[in-house]
This record gives C-alpha cells, structure tokens and sequence, in this order.
C-alpha cells in the first residue's frame, strides 16, 4: 500500500534584488527569471522520500500563470509522477487566502491523496500562511517545521525542530506538514526523469472552468488582504574611507570610527 | 531507457543548436541536452555576431532578437589616461550586437520548432563507450544510447577530459573573459556615438587596460546597454597579475575611455567565462572518432583576429556542418565517414580562419604590445600634438618617445612581426 503525495510549488523569481512597484505596492517580476521556491523544493524531496521508501506517487500542484510549467518540469525532472498547473485568470491577483482556497479545492478535486507537503515560506512573500490555510479548507491535521516523516499505515509519525528542542507528533491520515526549510537537500534533476518529463508531459492544466469556484472567492475579488504601504529601507551612501597603515593601528581607527558612527 | 535517439547533441549553446535545429530539419531524431536551467543560461560572449554563416546555418534570422547591426568600429591604444583611437563608420550589416543568452535561446526554440528534444538541467558526465565507440551519453545512473553523438559542450570539455579525448586544460589554452552589462538610458546611445535606432558600436582596446599582460577590452553597444569588458590570457596572468580581474574591469568603467558614457547607467549584469585563447593548442587531435564529432568552442573553433573576435557564426557553422556530415554519412557513423566533418570544416571559412589567424596568440604573447607600445604611441602622439611654442617634428617626438623604452631595431622586428601575423 503506498502513499498517494501531493506537493505544492510556487514558481518565483529568482533574486534577492527584489523591485517592488511603488504604486501597487506588489512585486515587480517582469524580466526576472524564475525558479521553484527553494524551500518548495525541501518538500518536493521530502515527499519523493516517502514514496520511494514506501511506495506511491507524487504529484505536484502549483497555481500560477502558464510559465510555471518549466517549474513543474523541474519537479518532474527530479521525479515527481505528476503535475498539475492551476491556471486562470480569475485566479491573478490572489493573497494566501484566495490561493489556499484554489489550491485545497485543487486537492479536493484530485481526491485520493494520504499526504499533502508544502514548503515552509516562500522566498519572494515569506508568509508561511499556505499551509495552515490549506489545511484549515480542508480540516486536515497539520505539522510544519518537519524534519522527518513515518508512516504507519493508519497515520504519520512527523518529527518537527524547533530552536530549543524536537517534538514528535502522531496524525492520522490524510494531513498536511511543511517541510522546515533547509532541512533536506534537494535532489538534483535526472536525465530519465526529465526526459520522461519533456517525451510524455505529464502536466495537466486546470482552469477554473474545471474548478468551478465562484469568482468572488478567488484572485483579487477573493483577497481581502490590502498592501497599504511598503516602506523602504532608507539607503545610506558608502562612506568610501580606507584605513590604512598597519593592522593594528587600522583596526583601531575602523572600531573609532564605527563608535563614533554610533554603530558599536 | 527506452527512448532512443538517432543522434543526441551535447550542449544547447550556438554550435549544439545549429546541429540540433539542422538534423531535426533532416528528419533525424535528435535529443539536445543542455546542464543550464535554458539555453543560453551557461555562455557568456563580448558582444557581436557575424550575420552570415548565422543565416546559412538558421532559417529566419530577421526574427533573432537582434539589437544593433555594427557600423562604427573602434581600436583604441590605452596608456593610463591617454589613449589613441582609430575609427571606421561604414555601411555595417555584416555583424550585429545582441545578449547571447537570448540570441541562444532563439537557436534552441528553431531546434525545438524543427522537432528536437531539448532537455535542460541535465549535466552530461561522460560519452557511453561501448565496443570502442561512442554509443552515447552518461548522465548520472542514466544512460541514453544515440547512433551518434554530437559534442558541442564548449570550452570547459570536461565530456571529452573524462573521455581521455582531449588533455586537460591549462592556463595556456584559455583566456579569461569578464564582462560587466551595463544599463543605460533610452537615446544615450544614439546620442554618445552618433548612431541610427538600430546601428551599433564594436570597440576593442589594449594597453595598459589589462596592466600590461596579455589581453585586452571590448566594448558594445546592445540596444538600451553597453557590454563593457575585458579578456586577460591565462598564461601570463599567473605570474604577472597583480590584483582581482573584477577591479581592472572596474577601473575600466570608471576611466577616462569610458566613464562618460556609464555614469549614469547600472550595472546589471557581471559574468565571467573561459575563452579558448590558442586554436592551436586547444584544438582536440581529431574532430571525430566513431560515433562523436566535436563542434563549437570545444573544437577550440573561436578565432581571435587580432582586432576582432569571432565564436559564435563559426560554432553555429560548425555545427550545421556536423549535421551534413551526419546526413551523408547514411548510418555509417565510422570515424572514417565521419571524417567528412573535419574537411569540411577545415576547407569552409572556419577552417581558413583559423589557419590564417593561427599567428595571432604567437604575436599576443609579445609583452610589449601590452606595455612599451602603448606608451610609445601615446608618448609620440602628445609630442606632435601638445605643445606652448615650438612643436616637434615626427622623427624627433619618435625617437624622444621611444628613448630608453624600447630600440629601434626591435621595434621593426616586432613591426614586422606584427604584419606577417595580422
């Protein structure tokens, strides 16, 4: 009996430099090339784990526009069975609220699964809401910060981390856990798997044609969350000075000047 | 695996996608596989293509994402703050600038178009040998088996390395390349260099830019940005580099050539690469064995020309030519059929180039080209042209600037040298 795997993945883009529009307040992503959320992918791992220890399938979902697809080869490339793009644009604009509901109704339209892994946070919003959301939609048990996951044929043993101390949790089926970020080392992409990926593209696409969610609860008119402001972090010119001389002597200058600058 | 590939192409940069796109239009099936997250992901080039052996090898190069066609050239001679250039404006529409990463691209999608299977992310570790020819590729624990194979893996050829093809490469065989995109505003350039909406500058410099070592600058215009860089050639650098090549780059960009036309842009984008540096001595003994041709900069195929670069056409070039030479070879993949290649090659432009320009790293490792001519140009031209009174005949600046720097029968030696190799 294996375990049937649902994994979420968000394609984002892939920088630090992050230009946000001034009037909207959201994110630019305009020719920012994109990449799968790297703490998606400790749970794509985490999940391609427990299927090969105990047997299943994978199958990742991912709501976004239609150029997520290359995120989802990239899971399939590192094994995962099967891919779903959840795409609409009716769904554009979403918070996490909005995005949970499409993706739990995703998941509830795929129907069998014992186990859903997501990410911990995303490295362009950080919320961390996914999850919880997801799993209130659809009154699953939940666990984030997992580290390790046991099956017992009924349930889950899931090990969580915490900073001071680890803490073993028993669910039962089906539940939702996030994987706690770093805590795996995503699996590089195989030339099977992507092959298979690029020859049988086993990536469907749903709409909300196939959904059927009303419109109101989805995208922008299903987001109640409102940027009001986003402040920026004041830039502070370089002060451009060397210390020179010897080291000790430089040294000393460097730690006065950073007392004076109040910085130390 | 049961998928099998008539022919499966090792790298999805300029060559690997000429061979892709011209084997897939023949009908071949062909896997093109390529370790970067896109084509065009992993290579990096000055500036400019040379249109050409492009349109010859590609249908449709009009749809390229071209950004300006180059009608001003420039060679400049740098000692310190003062320089010497030579310009030539002409007609243009034999080169043009563009990003390679998204003229790359636009190769692999024409592969892709013309059937090819392009797998990204995927590293090729070695070539599958079985009974003493190339059977196809080793990727990780995967095996994908083709009738042939063609190698357009670039300069670093670790395929070929660990296929004990090809020797190891050595700081004499590369050069390093750094190059700094730099973002400017609409217009500048139009206005910075007297040129149309879509007509470009090449500007290629040397001197005291590379501290005196081996090498030289490059500078392009693309369409809203100027690709500013610098190319440093290894075997000298390893003793005789000072400091960081990132803050020769710098001052570049802050020096008096340049610092007008940058000031007010962003720096966008910094990449570095490995350049193949001497033809000859990166060159692998063969360009086939049974079962694998070698195209592109891993067949050591860019020509330095001593005022240009070129790359880029002939690796495309070369890779159109493995896809004939496959074609007429009809299955027989010896390396004796296969050998078609090679002739071809040697005997088209590329072959010719190379042979023609095979002087040129011989002449590049004359330090003074670097370090005493610069000065001594510079030196004389300020003699003739800066003075309060009296000013100087050209014998006298000549021998006042050449005065203890470098003698005269040395410098008709290296003259000399100079215009056999160029």
């Amino acid at each position: 009996m294996g375990l049937d795997i649902i994994v979420g993945i968000k394609y984002v883009p892939n920088t630090t430099n992050v230009n946000i529009d001034p009037k909207t307040g959201t994110l630019v992503r305009e020719g920012v090339p994109s990449v799968v959320n790297p703490h998606d992918l400790v749970a794509v791992e985490l999940a391609l784990r427990l299927r090969d220890r105990y047997g299943g399938s994978v199958t990742a979902i991912s709501m976004a526009p239609p150029h997520a697809v290359a995120g989802l080869e990239h899971v399939l490339g590192m094994g995962v069975d099967r891919a779903i793009l959840v795409s609409d644009r009716v769904f554009a604009g979403a918070d996490t609220l909005a995005t949970s509901y499409v993706l739990a109704k995703t998941i509830e339209r795929i129907g069998r699964y014992d186990l859903i892994v997501m990410g911990q946070e995303t490295i362009d919003s950080s919320t961390g809401h996914i999850g919880a959301q997801v799993a209130s939609w659809l009154d699953l048990p939940y666990v984030y910060y997992a580290i390790e996951v046991e099956y017992t044929g009924d349930g889950f043993i899931v090990t969580r981390e915490l900073e001071d101390r680890i803490e073993k949790y028993r669910l039962s089926k089906p539940a939702l856990i996030s994987a706690k970020m770093y805590s795996l080392e995503p699996r590089q992409v195989t030339l099977r798997d992507k092959l298979r990926a690029v020859l049988e593209r086993p990536i469907e696409t749903w709409s909300n044609k196939d959904l059927g969610l009303d419109p109101n609860c989805v995208g922008l008119r299903g987001s109640p969350t409102i940027v009001s402001k986003v402040e920026f972090t004041p830039k502070v010119p370089r002060k451009n000075i060397i210390f020179e001389g010897d080291l000790r002597e430089a040294v000393r200058k460097l730690v006065q000047a950073l007392v004076e600058e109040g910085v130390i | 695996m049961g998928d099998r590939f008539d022919v499966v192409v090792i790298g999805a940069g300029p060559a690997g996608s000429s061979a892709a796109y011209n084997l897939a239009k023949r009908g071949f099936k062909v896997a093109l596989i390529e370790r970067g997250r896109k084509p065009g992901s992993k290579n990096m080039f000055g500036g400019r293509v040379y249109a050409k052996p492009l349109e010859e090898a590609f249908d449709g190069l009009d749809k390229a994402p071209i950004h300006r066609w180059v009608v001003k050239e420039r060679l400049s001679i740098v000692n310190g703050e003062e320089y010497v250039t030579l310009e030539y404006s002409g007609s243009g529409g034999k080169s043009f600038t563009t990003y390679l990463t998204d003229l790359t691209d636009w190769m692999a999608s024409k592969a892709v178009d013309a059937g090819a299977t392009l797998i990204t992310e995927v590293v090729v570790d070695r070539l599958l040998i079985r009974d003493g020819r190339v059977a196809g590729i080793v990727s990780g624990s995967d095996e994908l088996e083709a009738d042939v194979v063609v190698d357009a893996e670039g300069v670093n050829r670790l395929v070929l390395e660990k296929s004990g093809l090809v020797e190891r490469l050595t700081p004499r065989h590369v050069a390093l390349g750094v190059k700094e995109v730099i973002k400017v505003e609409k217009g500048d350039i139009e206005k910075f260099f007297g040129l149309g909406e879509d007509e470009g500058l090449a500007w290629v410099f040397m001197g005291s830019v590379s501290d005196g070592l081996p090498g030289g600058g490059f500078f392009y215009t693309n369409r809203d940005s100027l690709s500013l860089g610098l190319v440093i050639y290894l075997e000298k650098a390893v003793e005789g580099m000072k400091r960081h090549i990132y803050d020769m780059v710098e001052d570049l960009r802050i020096g008096p050539l340049f610092s007008k036309y940058v000031e007010n842009g962003r720096v966008m984008e910094y990449s570095a690469h490995m350049i193949p540096a001497d033809p000859r001595a990166i060159r692998p003994p063969r360009l086939v064995w049974d079962g694998l041709l070698v195209t592109g900069d891993a067949a050591g195929l860019l020509i330095n020309m001593g005022y240009t670069y070129r790359g880029v056409d002939t690796a495309a070039y070369s890779g159109m030519l493995a896809a004939k030479a496959i074609e007429e070879a009809e299955g027989d993949y010896s390396a004796s059929s296969l050998k078609r290649y090679e002739e071809m090659l040697m005997k088209s432009y590329v072959g010719r180039d190379l042979e023609k320009f095979k002087g040129v790293h011989d002449l590049y490792m004359n330090p003074r080209l670097f370090k005493e001519y610069p000065i001594l140009l510079t030196g004389l031209l300020r003699r003739l042209y800066e003075f309060d009174y009296g000013g100087y005949r050209l014998s006298e600046a000549f021998s006042e600037a050449r005065r203890g720097l470098v003698s005269l029968p040395r410098i008709i030696l290296d003259l000399l040298e100079v215009y056999r190799k160029l």
